[in-house]
């Protein structure tokens, strides 16, 4: 397999000014050499594949946004390379464009005046769709993402997740080769979510699009990727697949037991870890390398009264919030 | 090309849904032309006509301030669009597009003053008409050097936005340049007075500046005040301008980018 997006060593340093505001303020700011470096991103390199979808991850000012922006083509690295489709995005930003689908969460790539139908009409001339293209991915929009429902409205007038659908046809309309989220369920309920996270993975199966994701939620993470980067300071501290993440973080299993009674503690079975606790209930913790489920569970209910009891799989969340925990 | 005037009948679609600003451009534009109107009355009235020096007749000068106000009116446009792009950060969401960030302003530019020129321009002209004694020019010659200067002084009023916009990657605030840009285009495009009444030494000022090719040029122009010399001349001066100012703009727009690619702006 050949690799659709190259980024090697690629450092980005922000100069901040030590502001000075005002119009004078403006001017002097102009000339001064009073500035302070911010490194958003510090010496990153990884490689995707053609239909991949991937993860990237990280807390706020992390660098995601930076990395999106300089795969783009609208921030030029401080350092390092980037290729995308074999072009240097920020020295070919227009080519670039042309192969690729972004959606900031944060804003829309529509037009807030016009109809959805309108800015839909726009982007058909503006990355010269042909006609059938546009029929045959405007249908399948309409049937997944149900835009046709607000095709009248005015992009300013829509909520949140039907703004987003919108969003999400519109950098798909061309074909592109990939696909750029940066925070493309921000806001949304549960049930958007899901509708968005069903599309995108069906576009990445029946298109191979190429698809990088970043998001806070880990759930979308879950449900979509296969290989999951974790940024931290500008760094990458992690970068494997899914299940890597959890078989190497997510060794520790969650077992919840309902008891018939309050017991003070559960001393009798000594192997396990109680790390939450609500009237008869206990959340239990145990290493799912030394002991199997099985095991533990008989052995809490020879010596106590069980009501009920769950077992959870290690969730992203938790192991992902472990790794960064890790670092400090 | 296509994509360009998709735009344009977008920008004048989006007009139409501004119905109380509608409203108001229009009475305001009206307005204007009967103050100056009453005020050259006034003053024509008061004092000879040989008193001004100016070469303008009563009628004349009547026919100026109604024409000079119509093109004024159909050349309404967005002067902020840039300076809220850059300041919103908006504008990333036209550079993921494969499109000419000039090309699209301009459009939209465009579409809105084919819409004040068919909405307030005209049906100002036709109101002027019946209420003024205006005396239009015959020759279509007229006609089609309107359209070509007004073309250039439109071109010339739109790179002086777009170049003030581009300001605010380097300025929190580009309300200081537009204050002064709304000044002198005030004045020195000839919108209130002809150039012809202001003294020689502000008059070498303003040949300096580009502000009298927007307005008072094509108009006098189109009112056959210029022999076939001061036209060339004047068309030249036109030229001039629109090719120096689109190389500003043009090199302004590559260090912002410059500027946005390296510092993030
Ligand atoms: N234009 C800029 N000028 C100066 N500093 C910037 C600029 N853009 C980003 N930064 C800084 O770079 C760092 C990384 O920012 P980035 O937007 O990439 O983070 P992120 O991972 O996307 O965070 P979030 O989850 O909050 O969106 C932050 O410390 C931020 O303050
Ligand atoms: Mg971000």
């Amino acid at each position: 397999m050949s690799s659709i997006i190259t980024v090697k060593n690629i450092t980005k340093e922000f100069r901040v000014n030590k502001g000075r505001s005002g119009f004078l303020g403006s001017v002097t700011n102009l000339f001064s050499r009073d500035y302070r470096t911010v490194q958003a991103v510090n010496d990153i390199s990884f490689e995707i594949n053609r239909g991949e979808f991937v993860g990237y991850v990280g807390e706020n000012g992390a660098g995601k946004s930076t990395t999106i922006k300089i795969l783009t083509g609208i921030l030029l690295p401080t350092s390092g390379m980037a290729e995308v489709n074999g072009i240097i995005p920020y020295k070919n930003r227009v080519e670039n464009s042309k192969r690729i689908g972004v959606v900031f969460g944060q804003r829309s790539q529509l037009w807030w005046d016009l109809p959805v139908r309108e800015s839909f009409d726009l982007l058909k001339s503006i990355y010269h769709i042909p006609q059938d293209l546009f029929r045959h991915n405007m249908d399948l929009f309409i049937d997944i993402l149900k835009v046709d429902d607000f095709f009248d409205v005015p992009v300013r007038k829509l909520s949140l997740g039907q703004r987003m659908r919108c969003d999400l046809a519109a950098s798909l309309l061309h074909d592109p080769d990939i696909l750029f989220l940066d925070e493309p369920t921000i806001g949304l309920d549960v049930i958007a979510k899901d509708k968005i996270r069903k599309f995108l993975k069906e576009i990445n199966r029946d298109r191979n699009t190429t698809i990088i994701l970043t998001t806070h939620d880990m759930d979308d993470i879950e449900a979509l990727c296969k290989r999951i980067i974790i940024l931290d300071q500008g760094k990458i501290v992690f970068d494997n697949p899914l299940s890597t993440l959890k078989k190497e973080y997510g060794g520790e299993r969650v077992l919840e037991v309902e008891f018939n009674e309050f017991y003070e503690s559960l001393d009798k079975v000594p192997e396990i870890n109680v790390f939450k606790e609500e009237e008869n209930k206990k959340w239990i913790k145990f290493s799912r390398e030394k002991y199997t489920a099985a095991s533990i569970i008989s052995k809490i209910t020879e010596n106590y009264e069980i009501k009920d009891i769950s077992i959870h799989e290690p969730n992203v969340e938790d192991i992902v919030k472990t790794i960064y925990g890790n670092l400090y | 090309m296509e994509i360009y005037i998709k735009f344009i009948s977008k920008s004048f679609q989006k007009q139409i849904t501004y119905k109380i600003e509608y409203f108001v451009g229009f009475i305001n534009g009206f307005l204007y032309i009967f103050v100056f109107t009453s005020l050259w009355n006034a003053l024509y009235a008061e004092y000879d006509a040989n008193a001004f020096k100016s070469g303008f007749t009563k009628s004349s000068i009547i026919t100026y301030a109604v024409f000079v106000m119509i093109i004024k009116i159909s050349f309404s446009m967005d002067d902020q669009i840039t300076t809220r792009k850059v300041r919103t950060g908006d504008l990333v969401t036209d550079l993921i597009k494969p499109v000419s960030y000039f090309c699209i302003t301009l459009s939209e530019c465009i579409g809105q003053t084919i819409f004040h020129f068919l909405a307030r321009g005209l049906p100002i002209l036709a109101l002027s008409l019946f209420i003024f004694d205006i005396s239009f020019p015959i020759n279509v010659t007229n006609y089609l050097l309107l359209i070509v200067s007004a073309t250039f002084g439109y071109l010339i009023l739109f790179m002086i936005n777009y170049i003030i916009g581009l300001m605010a990657f380097w300025f929190f605030d580009t309300f200081s340049f537009q204050l002064m840009k709304y000044g002198m285009y005030a004045v020195f495009s000839g919108g209130v007075v002809p150039v012809d009444f202001f003294p020689a030494s502000l008059q070498s000022i303003v040949d300096f500046l580009p502000f009298k090719y927007i307005l008072y040029i094509p108009t006098c122009i189109f009112l056959g005040r210029f022999d076939e010399d001061e036209v060339i001349t004047a068309l030249i001066g036109q030229i001039c301008w629109v090719a120096l100012l689109f190389a500003i703009s043009k090199i302004t727009w590559i260090r912002a980018m410059r500027k946005l690619v390296i510092q993030g702006g």
